[in-house]
Formats: C-alpha cells, sequence, structure tokens
C-alpha cells in the first residue's frame, strides 16, 4: 500500500509524441489479492505482462512487498513505473506521480520499503537512478480480508489501464 | 521503587515481538522476558483437510522459510505414505533448502544485523537501517542483496515461486531439473563465491570490535541439538538429531522425526504464545537447548565440502569446546552460506541430477507420521496423524524458534544485568538487548504481507504504573 502524498501530481497529461523506439522499462507492482483493493496493483500487472507480451524491453515483476533486493532489478532498467493501490487518495482515483528523488528515510524496514526508498537504495548500492520513475495508484475503499474489488476500485481499473500502458509506451520512447 | 522497561516491539525481526525489563528499587536487572505475542492457529485449522495437502498449507506459516515447512511437512506425509522418494528428488529438495538458507541467512546477516555490526550499535537509529547500510557500505549492500537474489533466484527456477512454491509435494517433487535450469544456477554461483567471501572477511574484520557484546549477548553453557549424518558431516535435509551437553558430549544421538515427539517435550510460560521446548529426560528448564547456525556449527565435526571446511576450523578456534556466545550466530551464519553455495554446485555435478524419476506414490499405509528438516534458524518439526481416508485429526509443529526461546530469554536477561545500571538506559543499550534476539533471527510471523510502518514505543513505568519517561517512534 503506497503513501503517495508527496511527489507532483501529473495525473492529467502524458500526450508526449511516441516514438517507440525501445528502452528497457521495468513495471513493478505491488499488492495483496487476499485484500480486497489492496490487490489491484497485482491485477494491473497481469495485464501489463500480457499486453507487453513479446515485447523484451519491457520486464513486468509483481511482489506482495517491495523488498530490498528490487534494487538490483531497478539498476538495470532505464526507467520504471512503480504500481500500487493507495489508501490515501480518493477511492477509484488513478494517479500519476513522479518519485522523488530525495530518496532518505528514518523509518527503513527490511521486508518492505515505498517506491521512493526503493530508488534511494538503488542509488546508494549501484549509483545509478533510473532516468524516468513515476509511481501510479488507485485509489482504495476498502483493504479488508476479499478477493473482489471495491466498485470505485473496479470501475477505475480501464483507466489505469490506459494511464499504465501510456507512461510505459511514453518511458520506451525517450 | 521498581520499574518496567518495555521494548514494544523489538525491531528487525521475522515477525513481532517485544521485551520487558524489570528493575528493582536500586535500579538493577532483577527479570527480563522476550515475548512473543501472536498466535500461529495452524495446527488447529489443519483438522479435517487431505494429508496431502499439508505442504501446501503449512508453508504459508511462513514467508521466509517456507521450503523448509515443505520439506518436513512433506516428509511427514511420506512416513504415512511409508515411501522413501527417488534419489534424484531427495538431491532436488536438498538444493531448494539450501538455496533457502542462503537467502534468509543473507536477509538475516544483511538487512536485519548488519546494520548494528557495521554501522555500529550507537549509531542513529535514523540511519541504523538498510538504507544508511548502503549508504555507508554500498559494495557490502551489494553482496547482500546478491546473496539473497542467488537463493531466491534457486528457488523461483526450481519452483517456479520464490515464496510458496508449490513444488515439495508428498513423495518428492512435481518437475524434474531441466538442462537449461541446471545451466543458469551454475552461471549464478562464481559471484555468489565472491560475495560470501567478500562478506566474511568484512566481518572477520569488525568482530574483534565486538569483545562486549560478544561477552554478553547470551554466552553461557547451553545443550545444542542439530541433524547430522552417519558420517558426522553437516546435513540439512536428511540425517538424525544429535544433542550434546556444553561441554560438547553427546546426550543422545540418532533422534529421527518419529521418535522425536518421546524425547523432547513442550513447556509453556505465561509471557508468550511461543512454547519452550527441550529435552524430556533433562525436564524443564534444564533440558532447554539451542538451534540453528550456532548449534550446527558447535555439533558438526566437518563440512564435507573444501571451502567451508576451512572456515568451520576458523569457527571452531574461537573456544575450547562449544562456542558459547549468541553473538557468534552472525559468523555461523556467513559460513553455511559458504557451505550452502558450495553443496548446491556439488549437487548440480552429480551424474543423476537430471533423471525424471522425481516422484514416489502412495496412499494412507499408516495412521501417524513425522518429518524434520533444518530450517534457517534450525531444526523443524512436523508430527501429524490422520484417519483411514487420509484425513487429518491431530498435528502439531515444533519450530526453531521455540526450540531457542529459553536460550533468547536468558540472553536478553543476560544483556539487560550488563548493560543497564542504577535504572539508566540509552536508546544505544535497548538497542544491544533487542540485538541479542537478533543474533538468534526468530521467526515470529506467519504472514507475509506487512501493513503500515512499524512504531517502536519505549517506557518506563514506575511500579505505581506512573509513567517515568518514554521515547516513540510512529
Amino acid at each position: 500500500m503506497t503513501d503517495n502524498r508527496e511527489g507532483d501530481n501529473l495525473n492529467s497529461d502524458l500526450a508526449a509524441p511516441l516514438h517507440f523506439e525501445k528502452a528497457n522499462c521495468l513495471v513493478l507492482a505491488c499488492g495483496n489479492t487476499l485484500r480486497s483493493d489492496d490487490g489491484v496493483g497485482l491485477r494491473l500487472a497481469d495485464w501489463a505482462a500480457e499486453r507487453f507480451q513479446g515485447d523484451s524491453n519491457v520486464h513486468v515483476v509483481a511482489r506482495q512487498q517491495w523488498t530490498p533486493d528490487l534494487a538490483a532489478d531497478i539498476a538495470a532498467a532505464d526507467s520504471v513505473l512503480f504500481v500500487d493501490s493507495s489508501v490515501d487518495s480518493v477511492p477509484g482515483r488513478v494517479s500519476l506521480v513522479a518519485v522523488p528523488s530525495n530518496c532518505g528515510s528514518g523509518d527503513a524496514r527490511s521486508h518492505h520499503l515505498e517506491a521512493h526508498e526503493l530508488l534511494g537504495l538503488t542509488r546508494s548500492l549501484y549509483g545509478s537512478m533510473s532516468a524516468h520513475a513515476m509511481l501510479l495508484t488507485v485509489g482504495a475503499a476498502s483493504t479488508e480480508l476479499g478477493e473482489s474489488f471495491s466498485e470505485p476500485v473496479e470501475s477505475a481499473i480501464p483507466r489505469a489501464r490506459g494511464l499504465l500502458e501510456k507512461t510505459v509506451l511514453r518511458f520506451l520512447s525517450n | 521503587m521498581s520499574q518496567t522497561i518495555t521494548i514494544d516491539p523489538v525491531t528487525r525481526l521475522e515477525g513481532h515481538g517485544k521485551i520487558t525489563i524489570q528493575l528493582n528499587g536500586q535500579g538493577e536487572v532483577e527479570d527480563a522476558h522476550f515475548h512473543v505475542t501472536q498466535v500461529r492457529g495452524f495446527e488447529r485449522f489443519s483438522e479435517g483437510r487431505p494429508f496431502y495437502e499439508m505442504p501446501g498449507l503449512m508453508a504459508r506459516i511462513c514467508g521466509i522459510c517456507p521450503v523448509s515447512h515443505l520439506i518436513a511437512s512433506a516428509k511427514a506425509c511420506e512416513a504415512i505414505m511409508s515411501v522413501r522418494i527417488p534419489h534424484t528428488a531427495a538431491q532436488l529438495r536438498r538444493m531448494m533448502n539450501l538455496a533457502q538458507m542462503v537467502q534468509s541467512h543473507a536477509l538475516s546477516f544483511f538487512y536485519l544485523a548488519s546494520p548494528d555490526l557495521l554501522l555500529g550499535m550507537d549509531t542513529d537509529p535514523k540511519v541504523r537501517n538498510i538504507l544508511g547500510l548502503a549508504a555507508a557500505k554500498p559494495e557490502l549492500g551489494r553482496a547482500g542483496v546478491a546473496l539473497r537474489r542467488f537463493g531466491q533466484s534457486i528457488i523461483e527456477l526450481l519452483g517456479e515461486k520464490r515464496v510458496h512454491p508449490g513444488w515439495v509435494v508428498p513423495g518428492g517433487v512435481t518437475e524434474p531439473l531441466s538442462t537449461e535450469k541446471r545451466d543458469k544456477i551454475l552461471a549464478m554461483i562464481p559471484e555468489a563465491y565472491g560475495n560470501i567471501t567478500l562478506a566474511l572477511g568484512a566481518y572477520k574484520k569488525i568482530a574483534g570490535t565486538f569483545k562486549a557484546e560478544i561477552a554478553a549477548f547470551a554466552n553461557f553453557p547451553s545443550n545444542y541439538m542439530r541433524l547430522i549424518n552417519e558420517d558426522e558431516s553437516i546435513e540439512f535435509t536428511d540425517g538424525a538429531l544429535r544433542l550434546i551437553d556444553p561441554k560438547g558430549n553427546t546426550i543422545e544421538d540418532g533422534i529421527t522425526a518419529t521418535r522425536y515427539s518421546e524425547v523432547i517435550g513442550e513447556a509453556v510460560e505465561p509471557y508468550s504464545y511461543t512454547k519452550f521446548a527441550y529435552y524430556k529426560p533433562l525436564g524443564y528448564p534444564e533440558g532447554s537447548y539451542r538451534v540453528g547456525p550456532l548449534a550446527r556449527l558447535n555439533i558438526v565435526k566437518h563440512m564435507s565440502t573444501p571451502k567451508a571446511e576451512k572456515e568451520l576450523t576458523e569457527f571452531k578456534q574461537l573456544a575450547s569446546g562449544p562456542v558459547e556466545s549468541s553473538f557468534h550466530y552472525h559468523h555461523a551464519r556467513l559460513v553455511e552460506m559458504l557451505y550452502g553455495i558450495e553443496k548446491i554446485e556439488e549437487i548440480l555435478a552429480d551424474s543423476r541430477i537430471l533423471d525424471k524419476h522425481v516422484r514416489a506414490t502412495a496412499g494412507v499405509n499408516r495412521l501417524e507420521g513425522a518429518g524434520q528438516a533444518e530450517a534457517p534458524r534450525g531444526v523443524l518439526h512436523h508430527h501429524y496423524k490422520v484417519d483411514e481416508n487420509g484425513k487429518m485429526t491431530w498435528a502439531n509443529l515444533v519450530i526453531a524458534t521455540g526450540q531457542n526461546n529459553k536460550a533468547m530469554n536468558l540472553g536478553v536477561l543476560q544483556a539487560a544485568r550488563h548493560y543497564i545500571k542504577n535504572g539508566k538506559f540509552t536508546e544505544g543499550i535497548l538497542n544491544r538487548v533487542e540485538a541479542v534476539v537478533r543474533t538468534f533471527d526468530p521467526c515470529l510471523s506467519c504472514s507475509t504481507h506487512a501493513f503500515g510502518q512499524m512504531p517502536l514505543a519505549i517506557t518506563l513505568v514506575s511500579a505505581e504504573g506512573e509513567v517515568l519517561d518514554k521515547v516513540v517512534r510512529d
């Protein structure tokens, strides 16, 4: 679950020209399919894996938690799109924010890192920063035990897919 | 006026626990406890399930060491089936168990313990974490990430999933190893050697600066138990258990899974949901013992692989008998990781490793079965009873953390008495008390998804219940 109160909200416009000059893009999703809306990140990851199947420049990784070892995957990518649910957003709201480059944290845990912490860890360990790092979230209405999504999240999935696709294609074109 | 110091939760552990330290009127430590505050309950809800579902169900207990649960559970099922699994299946399981050991030890050493070891016990807790470690010692951070990925990648290659693979089943494994996967694993081994060599070198350089901690971190005589082969070499998946006394003499040998419950009992203390395992003939608490990397290296006579053998020789020079301080769990963990890499390479050279026959089949031939394996933290024991249709009627699991429970509690008490004087303590002192528990790398959790932030609150309370001091990390 992502706290996306930080960062600029770039929800609106990603109308950059799509050149399709391929670059290495990592889609890194997080969630729990047993906790209702918390599983939306993994649902979007499944869709992304199918949408970009056969495209060796797009690598989709889905995890229940973002752990430190994922820094190696990020270091190997030119761009990274984090995908998660958010308990701080309006339910069903689809947001895309830049992941802040100031990645220090006093509360880093060993089993679960936020997107900006993972990005910071990547920079510390490998001296590299992805050219593009964005976080796509869908506002969650419920994270109680359950295997289905709330109505706002279910309705938001087509928009989230569209934004995910657009963002990946934009990453690949840069 | 007596006081109680509470550390809740203890951080950088697998799961959630707390520590309480009772001070007397003079501010001296009278007692201390490590409380495990979670309830597992897996034994009860397995009742009524078909026994062959048990490995998959029991693996869900842990996201860090599911492979050990898979293996111990599958072995208990095989005892019910009365089958012996094919050689290749046994070797493949052994490889997956070692891969899990490497990734789990990497997590323990690099992510959980190294912030204390490499940045210092008194370092600002804001940087005493994996991010601080990465900033200060990036080469070691990279080694830790790589070793964890090494183990996880092997598990994923064999079982299709990094966590909770369904590949280990009663009777063997579901799929044989392909040439392609074997070659992928072999290609990862040189880098793994480089990383563990780097870590061992770095640890040996700094270990000498922790003399006070070595002296005060659960540094006392105890019994030790582990799986061992008949030729006295190290074993993680098969073999039988050996229990030794504080001087290294064998108390009992050849404790098979079937005999385990005859000789091992479980005591209950009011302050913890985790039981306290003990050797029945010695009673409780005298029969308490330690398991895990320190116990394993104290018991084993040789490692069977050359690089680890050299490291074992050096490790055993730390003491004339068993190495007593739990601080040395860290060192033992690194030696075991080296062994794991060597042994995986050796297993892949087995001429039968690509054999296609990897599973034996049978129905219910006994109404009771038990299985055991070495998990990263120590011996893991599963014991099941079924009806004639194979439906589970009873289960009992004894996990490593329960077997280390008494030693962890005594270790917390020892460290608290050593460091807390006249009722005065600092964050660094309390971190040392927590660090005693971290040496054992206990696994308290049964869920894989941490939700939200982990807070830390330390409260100093008078005997009258008045809060004298409080430190809170949101």
